[in-house]
């Protein structure tokens, strides 16, 4: 019988054998040391296309964080400021309950009254409160100043505007970014500056002191409808800034399942790479020595 | 009747023949780490016989011929699968850089800048008359511009060095062939003359196998072991003993060489070999990529004026344009700039008062439309990706298989035309034992010669 005559160089096969032995150890220490087991495109081009979207979307998340915490810095100074309003108000409805006693001198009533124009002038203030240099109670007209007292009248002119803006607060979810200056200071149902206005004159006059407290008290009431949207943005913000951070975990776990190796299998496999590159090379060295015919003529 | 001197020729033939077939085997074993040597056979035959009344005798052994074995088939295979690699080697070798300029598992690429971009927006739409703001939008948009400038531009790049690849392919086909026209010649001489044209044949394939790995090569049987070898196409390489250089000529459209054949461009026609994975990666795959790079560019930049142009910029004044408006698809990732300097210019207002972000918003909900042929910008950009990521992946898998079926068909080759050194020895020991039995017989009939002459004194 006559054997299928095979080809008597070892050499390529060897070598070939060797080198794909090198080639899946080099692949599991370039594994373990990025921690990727995708390192180029083409290792798995559909997790890379879907990196490029988990990355795109992490990295926005991180921005409306930012985003986040500008905002609340901003509803937090706006809350705070009132606060504040309600102290002046509060303050001012002792005052003109005062100045209704009728046991009161004329005088006495209108040092009462100089006090509540200091209040109206201090409420000026407070509806002119600005965060990072823009005036958060002017609508969208944010580099006007919103209210201006006339020094005769004491009368308050409102120079903002009542439009509102909507700020992602992540993916299509959006908040407003404020209430206007004059829904908040001038509102149909009490307002702020004539309540206050009204009450000074009451003072200055002697009459009608009680309807004016009314006034203030009816403003007091409608502030504090209004700064109910202060208090529900800030809870809303918290509540965004969970989801956002619970959606960052998400996304670099499924970054972690798009591309990143397991520590151990990585592990594993470079060892397994090193023992059939040491076997290999030992078979090698084995075959290369092979004696020949020749070997045993002498 | 049979005579001692009749005896004493043969053993002579014998022990030439013997020694024609020690030569062969000892010229094997000389060339056992030959590339490309086929093993050589001494072609043993009896002499023709003499016919003496009614006896036949025969006159002894003559080495009729030393032939070369060799599979042309399987050379022809083999040739076949190494266009197949060398052309997915050179496509692959230029692919691979190409895909490092977008990979994303290490943060190059585009999406950074792209996203940036928005994230610009996302953060002037909660303060849109902050000045910083503005700058930092005007920042990110340079960086994106910047960015598709210069990957635009390491494709162009690339594109230029495989350009000048094709025309040095070129030159060494034409050294190739040139070599080939002149061993072709050899064969036919040799095989006229009814020499062992093995040796030229050797060198033949040998040279043909590296023509393989640079073009697509088919071999057409001349007569008298000669070749004419012709691209896949059918344009001519070489013809009996001589070749035909192929030529590069700058095309006046893209400024790339353009190969010729006799004056025929056959640059289209090219399918295999080093020159057909280059232009592959020339003029099909960089083309490809710079055209999703562009379309996204220009369908972002148009997307972001037209909407820019809608608002008001912090002055109150109409938006302008906000990118340079590209002039067309083509070239527009590489050109691609900031129209405004000035931060306020931006026009984040839908109303005109500093305050409002509805344009800015506007703008940055862009991210979310499909305003780049049916897709988001970056869905657009992940699916450049993929491509870019899936073409080197199949190349990959091509070649490995294809690199199988090479070494497999390298075996065969070289169980057909391998020196064997064991079959060389048990060879050599045969001529060896046969060479000394007919020295042992012509020592014979010389003492029955003598014999003869003693008996005659």
């Amino acid at each position: 019988m006559m054997a299928i005559r095979l080809n008597p160089d070892l050499v390529p096969d060897l070598l070939a054998a060797v080198q794909q032995s090198q080639q899946n150890m080099t692949t599991a220490t370039q594994q373990l040391s990025t921690g990727k087991k995708v390192n180029q495109l083409s290792d798995d081009p559909a997790a890379v296309a879907q990196l490029v979207e988990n990355h795109n979307q992490s990295s926005q998340d991180d921005q409306f964080l930012t985003n986040l915490s500008g905002l609340q810095g901003k509803f937090q100074v706006a809350d705070s400021t009132m606060s504040n309003v309600v102290t002046v108000l509060t303050r001012a409805i002792s005052l003109g309950t005062e100045g209704a006693n009728g046991t009161l001198s004329t005088s006495d009533q209108q040092a009462i009254g100089a006090e509540v124009q200091g209040l109206l002038s201090q409420m000026v203030s407070l509806g002119n409160t600005t965060y990072q240099g823009t005036y958060i109670f002017a609508g969208t007209a944010v580099t006007t100043q919103p209210f201006a007292q006339d020094p005769n009248t004491l009368a308050v002119a409102y120079n903002g505007n009542s439009n509102t803006t909507s700020v992602q607060l992540s993916n299509g979810n959006s908040i407003n970014s404020g209430v206007p200056g004059d829904q908040l200071f001038q509102n149909a149902s009490g307002s702020v500056f004539g309540a206050l206005q009204d009450l000074y004159n009451s003072l200055e006059s002697g009459t009608g002191i009680d309807t004016a407290v009314t006034e203030v008290q009816d403003a007091l009431n409608s502030i504090s409808t209004q700064r109910v949207f202060y208090g529900n943005a800030l809870n809303q913000i918290s509540m965004s800034e969970n989801f956002l951070n619970q959606d960052t975990v998400n996304l670099s776990s499924q970054e972690n399942d798009l591309v990143g190796v397991d520590a151990a299998t990585a592990a594993s496999n470079l060892a397994q790479a090193q023992t059939a590159y040491e076997s290999q090379l030992a078979a090698t060295a084995k075959v290369l020595n092979l004696p020949n015919l020749l070997s045993f003529l002498q | 009747m049979g005579s001692l001197s009749g005896a004493l020729n043969i053993t002579l033939s014998s022990m030439l023949a013997e020694e024609g077939a020690i030569e062969t085997t000892s010229n094997n074993i000389a060339n056992v780490n030959t590339p490309g040597y086929s093993r050589q056979r001494p072609v043993l035959e009896e002499a023709p016989p003499v016919l003496n009344g009614n006896l036949v005798f025969g006159t002894g052994v003559q080495l009729q011929q030393v032939e070369s074995l060799r599979d042309s088939i399987l050379d022809l295979r083999v040739n076949q699968e190494t266009q197949q690699q060398g052309s997915l080697n050179s496509f692959l070798n230029s692919a691979q850089q190409i895909q490092s300029l977008f990979n994303e598992t290490n943060g190059t690429g585009l999406q950074s800048d792209l996203t940036n971009f928005f994230n610009s927006l996302s953060q002037l739409s909660t303060n849109p008359s902050d000045l910083n703001l503005r700058q930092a939008v005007l920042t990110s948009a340079q960086n994106l511009a910047s960015a598709f400038n210069q990957t635009s531009s390491a494709l162009t790049t690339q594109q230029r060095n495989v350009d000048l690849s094709v025309t040095q392919t070129v030159s060494q086909i034409n050294t190739l062939t040139q070599q080939i026209a002149a061993v072709n010649s050899q064969v036919s001489a040799a095989t006229t003359s009814n020499q062992n044209p093995g040796p030229f044949v050797d060198q033949r394939q040998q040279l043909i196998n590296q023509l393989s790995n640079l073009v697509d090569v088919s071999e057409i049987n001349a007569g008298n072991g000669s070749l004419t070898l012709t691209t896949s196409s059918g344009a001519p390489l070489v013809v009996g003993g001589q070749s035909f250089a192929l030529t590069t000529q700058t095309d006046p459209a893209t400024a790339l060489q353009d190969i010729d054949s006799q004056g025929t461009n056959i640059t289209a026609n090219i399918t295999g070999g080093e020159l057909a994975g280059q232009l592959q990666i020339r003029d099909q795959e960089i083309p490809s990529i710079q055209n999703s790079l562009d379309t996204l560019a220009s369908s972002l930049a148009n997307a972001v004026n037209t909407q820019h142009q809608a608002g008001f910029d912090l002055n109150g004044a109409p938006g302008g344009n906000f990118f340079v408006p590209p002039t067309g698809v083509a070239g527009a990732a590489a050109s691609l700039a900031v129209a405004i300097t000035d931060p306020t210019k931006i026009a984040a207002s839908s109303d005109g008062t500093p305050g409002d972000n509805g344009n800015v918003n506007a703008l940055l909900d862009l991210q979310n439309q499909n305003i780049v042929n049916g897709e988001t910008p970056m869905n657009a950009y992940s699916n450049l990706v993929f491509q870019m990521g899936n073409d080197v992946q199949t190349a990959q898998t091509n070649q490995t298989a294809g690199s199988q079926v090479l070494s497999q068909l390298q075996n065969l080759q070289g169980g057909v035309s391998g020196v064997d050194i064991n079959e060389e020895s048990a060879n050599l020991i045969r001529f060896q034992n046969a060479y000394t039995a007919s020295a042992q017989v012509a020592t014979t009939i010389n003492t029955l010669l003598q014999t003869t002459i003693d008996m005659v004194q």
